[in-house]
């Protein structure tokens, strides 16, 4: 909308007050309003419109009540209530808090239940025709779909600090360096994008919002089903395999390891595997659907 | 109102939800949790949870609905036709009785795979249905008043939630109560949630002799909880259905 705005303002300051004195102005600037400085689609308006519309979204979010209680204090929350629940009982198992599996978790739960609130919002700016008006403003074509990304991150980053405190709080303290502890906060971003890549593909081709949120459930399986829930030799032999190769028990394994101390480099190459696998499959599909879904109706 | 549930995915959400659910706490937690229940296998210590859950969520099926219409003024229209003042409410509530039920059947079947029994006798079986039931309804009367209260299927869904989660895992429908942390223990013991598990369980019944008997101290909290609820909600949906114009 900002951008609008610019373009009037560009507008209004070519008119001169005087009609008389204008007509040599006129004859030297004809036209020079129109005249962009900056190609639609170049580099430099990529940057300056995505961050424009990643602003955008962040006062959207910031505003409803919703996406902030789903995203921050739900995940509290469900940390305090597996907390409770379980801590004892895998302390006793593993030896160590349950607090270094637990916090993890949530940190992907609450990535991937946040991505889904962006994806139904998605959906609600197709539905009222934004996308639509966007696509025909002099915005770059990928801003749209790139400041989504850009706010998913900083949002899981968000979410990921505020279960960490809440982690730290309970006894959860990092056990590495400095550096391993940024790596933490690290992790939940790589596969949290992509996860988000993944609804919001979903998103743009389902009509309804049950496809949507029937993603939940796969976020709750993959919560249940996970090392961070209770460790791997509790499972029944015929399921380990799923447990311990699915994506956000090797995320929550690396996170593991950058924070109580343990092997860091299989489980992180299988975050960062998984990651990049999703986001190769679902690119093309998603890039297609945005347009689709900006150019309909 | 039961037409679009079948189509618009509903039905098939509650029972993806409550297979979830059985595997989820069935699966990872029978080894961690299972020997210490006192029960004979973890399945018939589970099923009256994964039931409770179930009926739950229907519960949450049924404020998205009656939000959603409150939202959308089909109250209001319904408001300018020759119909009694009680009857939209009491069609949302059978339409929610519909999907418990539907849940309760699910929920059941979820049990039954897993290796849960009735071992009462059929009296015990029958009030096991009817007592969830009846939850159901005490739930979905509670769930209609908050969706038609806040008017936002959206937020009604979340705001739900929350409580849902708390109760649901502090409860002692997945583990005995003293295998919870000291402090937390008499709120574990003593909500309704676990009320509603416990007189479950008791009839429900079990192999071994050292299961809860289904005596009226076991079962009596759980009805006074949901006489109780019914009791409070009914006269707050009159007050809300005057407040709108």
């Amino acid at each position: 909308m900002s951008l609008v705005w610019a373009d009037h303002k560009s507008l209004s300051a070519n008119r001169t007050p005087y009609p008389q004195a204008k007509s040599a102005l006129r004859a030297r600037n004809a036209g020079r309003h129109r005249l962009q400085r900056h190609w639609e689609n170049s580099p430099r308006r990529l940057v300056v419109d995505t961050w424009a519309l990643t602003l955008r979204i962040f006062r959207r979010w910031a505003r409803d009540p919703a996406t902030m209680s789903q995203s921050l204090a739900m995940p509290v929350v469900l940390l305090a209530t597996i907390h409770i629940l379980l801590e004892d009982g895998v302390s006793l198992v593993t030896g160590h808090s349950a607090l270094y599996g637990s916090v993890p978790l949530i940190a992907m739960v609450g990535a991937m239940t946040g991505s889904i609130i962006s994806a139904l919002g998605i959906m609600r700016e197709r539905s009222g025709g934004l996308l639509s008006r966007l696509w025909v403003l002099p915005v770059h074509r990928a801003a749209g779909l790139l400041s989504r990304l850009v706010a998913d991150a900083v949002r899981i980053l968000v979410t990921t600090g505020v279960i960490l405190c809440a982690g730290m709080v309970m006894g959860f303290r990092f056990k590495q360096g400095i550096l391993e502890s940024v790596a933490w906060l690290s992790v939940p971003v790589i596969f949290g994008m992509a996860f988000s890549v993944v609804v919001i593909t979903l998103a743009l081709y389902s009509a309804n919002t049950i496809a949507v949120e029937a993603t939940d459930i796969l976020a709750a399986l993959v919560m249940f089903f996970s090392t961070g829930f209770v460790p791997l030799d509790q499972y029944p032999e015929w399921i380990q395999p799923v447990v311990e190769h699915q994506p956000v028990s090797y995320a929550i394994e690396a996170m593991k390891g950058l924070s109580l101390g343990g092997p860091v480099l299989v489980p992180m190459i299988g975050t960062v595997l998984w990651s990049v696998g999703i986001v190769i499959v679902c690119a093309v599909p998603l890039a297609l659907g945005y347009r689709k879904a900006s150019t309909r109706g | 109102m039961i037409r679009p549930s079948l189509r618009n995915g509903e039905i098939a959400t509650l029972a993806a939800a409550s297979i979830m659910f059985t595997g989820g706490f069935y699966i990872s937690l029978k080894q961690i949790t299972g020997p210490f229940t006192g029960m004979s296998s973890y399945a018939q210590f589970l099923t009256p949870m994964i039931v409770v859950v179930a009926i739950s969520f229907s519960a949450v099926s049924a404020a998205f609905r009656s939000a959603t219409d409150a939202e959308q003024g089909i109250n209001q229209r319904f408001k300018t036709m020759p119909m009694r003042a009680l009857t939209p409410f009491t069609s949302r509530i059978t339409a929610s009785m519909f999907r418990c039920t539907i849940a309760l059947g699910v929920s059941l079947t979820c049990g039954h795979v897993i290796g849960f029994r009735f071992n009462g006798s059929l009296i015990d079986t029958v009030s096991f249905v009817g007592l969830a039931l009846f939850f159901g309804a005490a739930l979905s009367m509670l769930g209609d008043l908050i969706g038609a209260a806040t008017e936002n299927p959206e937020s009604t869904t979340h705001l739900m939630l929350l409580p849902q989660l708390i109760l649901g895992f502090l409860s002692v429908g997945v583990q005995p109560a003293n295998r919870f942390p000291e402090w937390v223990q008499p709120f574990v013991r003593n909500q309704p949630a676990s009320q509603f598990v416990s007189a479950l369980r008791a009839l429900a019944g079990d192999k071994t002799p050292s299961a809860p008997e289904a005596t009226w101290s076991a079962i009596g909290p759980s009805m006074l909880w949901a006489l109780g609820i019914i009791t409070i909600v009914i006269p707050l949906h009159i007050l809300v259905a005057r407040r709108r114009r």
